[in-house]
């Protein structure tokens, strides 16, 4: 009966424990569709062997449960892109917007709306008209002249108004990413502690993949680093080491303002600079409006400076039509200080003939003086650089980070999609096996590089030839 | 094919982010013989200004090629350094086989 009886448990055994892996993958079915559900693989325990007649025979394994398929080194990995590509992509659309604020130099005589790089061209022109027409005290040309001040005055305190919106602008949506942030880390607080009470010592299942979800969401917002703690919980902090999670508690980000731009804080430790470092959306709306906006507008500050300041000096050493020698004053207004010099730029000048086209001491008919402001244009007045050059390195500065800033965010949205593919074959409901998508992982690489080689040689093939083109 | 250099490199650079390893193999035949200068060759006459724009698509496709390796090379040590989940099965090179067989649910 003893023999009987142990035969019937090892089958009724195995036949439960073939139920309970079934029931694992019809769950793993059902969620098939979810979104960031980790496939789970049931757990088999070997279960203890029946002596009969002084043999040991094997009664069979139990399903003792389930166990999620997922690697939190790889989770992790894949946190750390996102965060880039976030920060890259973000930074990128703040960084296009500036762009068109600088439309290309149209290399027309003729201004168009907000091209600086002609207004200047067509600003130091004026003189040039006025100087060599024979005829400086002529008012048609002393009015062009204030008429292409005020373009060029016009359009670089337009584009400084357009700096400090997109800087307004970013400031914004940073800031109004707080509330998500204080929401997700109170969120991981809980399941921390709804883990650490039910699952202390394994995979905790769905609720794992509930607080994944919240880590992956939390990546994309900021940088953030994970620290697995005892009992399954989990310490998040920021990318500088500032602590948002800890075990069942969380740490708002909370908001000051300063210079009218908002501050963040954990506690009372300003983590606004270390936001900016550490990536995430935060991090790329924090680069945009503290390094990369104030960038621009200190070159345009600079160039505004300097031109209004050298125009102004040259005025008041010569003589105008009204016969002030050596204080015709000033045509644009005269800023006290480089900062804020692009968005003040404007023309007070109203009567055209405090022009000061002739020399110091000279006759109203000499046009010494609007040959020396027409000089202007080709002397290194702004940081060693003409006005034209100072202004056209700048534009080329920008699209070269525009560029750079494009290529990186490019790469780190595919480094992000390549590393979902693993992360999904490993631990997502898929057919396709962890092996056969590393495979494609390096067939795709083995098969880009033969690509990049080959075009690597023509395309030095191409630039060797055309130096050498460039050269005979 | 008639494909223009930039956008020929534009393609391997979208193939590679979405691992399209089937793409990529032909978008690699088409090189080869645009090296060649062969039977097959792709139109790269290059007109004046591609070379600069085929640099800076140059420029992206290097980066994506870069971020490749780095996760290729992050995959291959992390099955390497997982020896109590995985388990290396002799005769298969690069192929890991997961020590729980799945039962039928993957």
């Amino acid at each position: 009966m003893g023999t009987i009886n142990s035969a019937f448990q090892i089958m009724s055994g195995a036949l439960e424990a073939d139920q309970s892996a079934l029931n694992v993958v019809a769950n793993n079915v059902a969620n098939a569709n979810t979104t960031g559900y980790t496939r789970e693989i049931p757990a088999w325990q070997e279960n203890t062997p029946v002596e009969i007649n002084g043999s040991s025979y094997g009664s069979g394994a139990t399903e003792t449960g389930s166990t999620s398929v997922r690697d939190r080194v790889l989770d992790q990995r894949l946190q750390q892109q996102q965060q880039s590509a976030s920060s890259s992509s973000t930074r990128l659309a703040a960084l296009n917007s500036m762009q068109a604020l600088f439309p290309p130099d149209s290399g027309s005589s003729s201004s168009a709306a907000g091209d600086i790089g002609s207004d200047l061209t067509s600003f130091f022109d004026s003189f040039s008209s006025l100087a060599n027409s024979g005829e400086p005290t002529n008012d048609a040309l002393r009015q062009d002249v204030l008429s292409a001040a005020s373009t060029l005055a016009g359009d670089i305190s337009n584009a400084a108004a357009g700096l400090s919106s997109l800087q307004s602008s970013l400031d914004e949506e940073a800031s109004g990413l707080v509330s998500q942030v204080n929401g997700l880390t109170g969120s991981i607080a809980q399941l921390n502690m709804e883990i650490q009470s039910s699952s202390p010592n394994g995979d905790a299942g769905t609720l794992e993949d509930q607080r994944q979800q919240d880590l992956s969401q939390l990546s994309q917002l900021i940088g953030v680093n994970q620290i697995t703690t005892e009992n399954n919980g989990l310490s998040v902090t920021t990318a500088s080491g500032q602590l948002l999670v800890s075990e069942g508690s969380s740490f708002d980000l909370t908001t000051g303002l300063a210079g009218g731009l908002t501050r963040f804080f954990v506690g009372t430790t300003d983590v606004t600079q270390a936001l900016a470092e550490g990536g995430g959306e935060l991090g790329g709306y924090l680069t945009a409006r503290d390094q990369d906006v104030p960038n621009a507008m200190s070159s345009l500050d600079q160039l505004a400076y300097d031109v209004s300041t050298q125009v102004n000096s040259l005025n008041n050493t010569g003589t105008d039509l009204a016969g002030d020698n050596g204080g015709a004053g000033d045509i644009f207004y005269q800023p006290a200080a480089v900062a804020g010099a692009a968005a003040s730029m404007s023309v007070v000048m109203n009567d055209p003939d405090h022009i000061a086209a002739a020399g110091a001491n000279a006759a109203t008919g000499d046009n010494s003086n609007a040959v020396s402001m027409a000089n202007l244009a080709g002397q290194g007045v702004v940081n060693g650089k003409t006005p034209s050059n100072y202004f056209a390195q700048f534009v080329s500065q920008l699209g070269s980070t525009v560029s750079e800033v494009q290529a990186e965010s490019t790469a780190q949205a595919a480094s992000v999609t390549q590393l979902q593919t693993q992360r999904d074959a490993l631990s997502a409901v898929n057919l396709n096996d962890e092996a056969s998508a590393m495979q494609q992982l390096e067939s795709s690489y083995q098969a880009a590089s033969q690509v990049f080689n080959i075009l690597n040689t023509v395309m030095t093939s191409a630039l060797n030839l055309g130096v050498e083109t460039a050269v005979s | 094919m008639n494909l223009r250099l930039k956008e020929l490199i534009d393609e391997a650079t979208r193939a590679l982010s979405r691992l399209d390893a089937e793409r990529l193999a032909e978008l690699a035949l088409s090189c080869e013989a645009l090296n060649r200068g062969g039977e097959q060759p792709i139109e790269c006459s290059l007109k004046p200004g591609e070379a600069s724009q085929a640099a800076s698509a140059m420029g992206v496709f290097s980066r994506v090629l870069g971020v490749t390796r780095a996760n290729f090379e992050f995959i291959a040590r992390l099955n390497r350094t997982e020896g109590e989940r995985l388990e290396y099965r002799p005769g298969s090179e690069r192929r890991w086989n997961p020590r729980w067989n799945g039962h039928g649910n993957n």
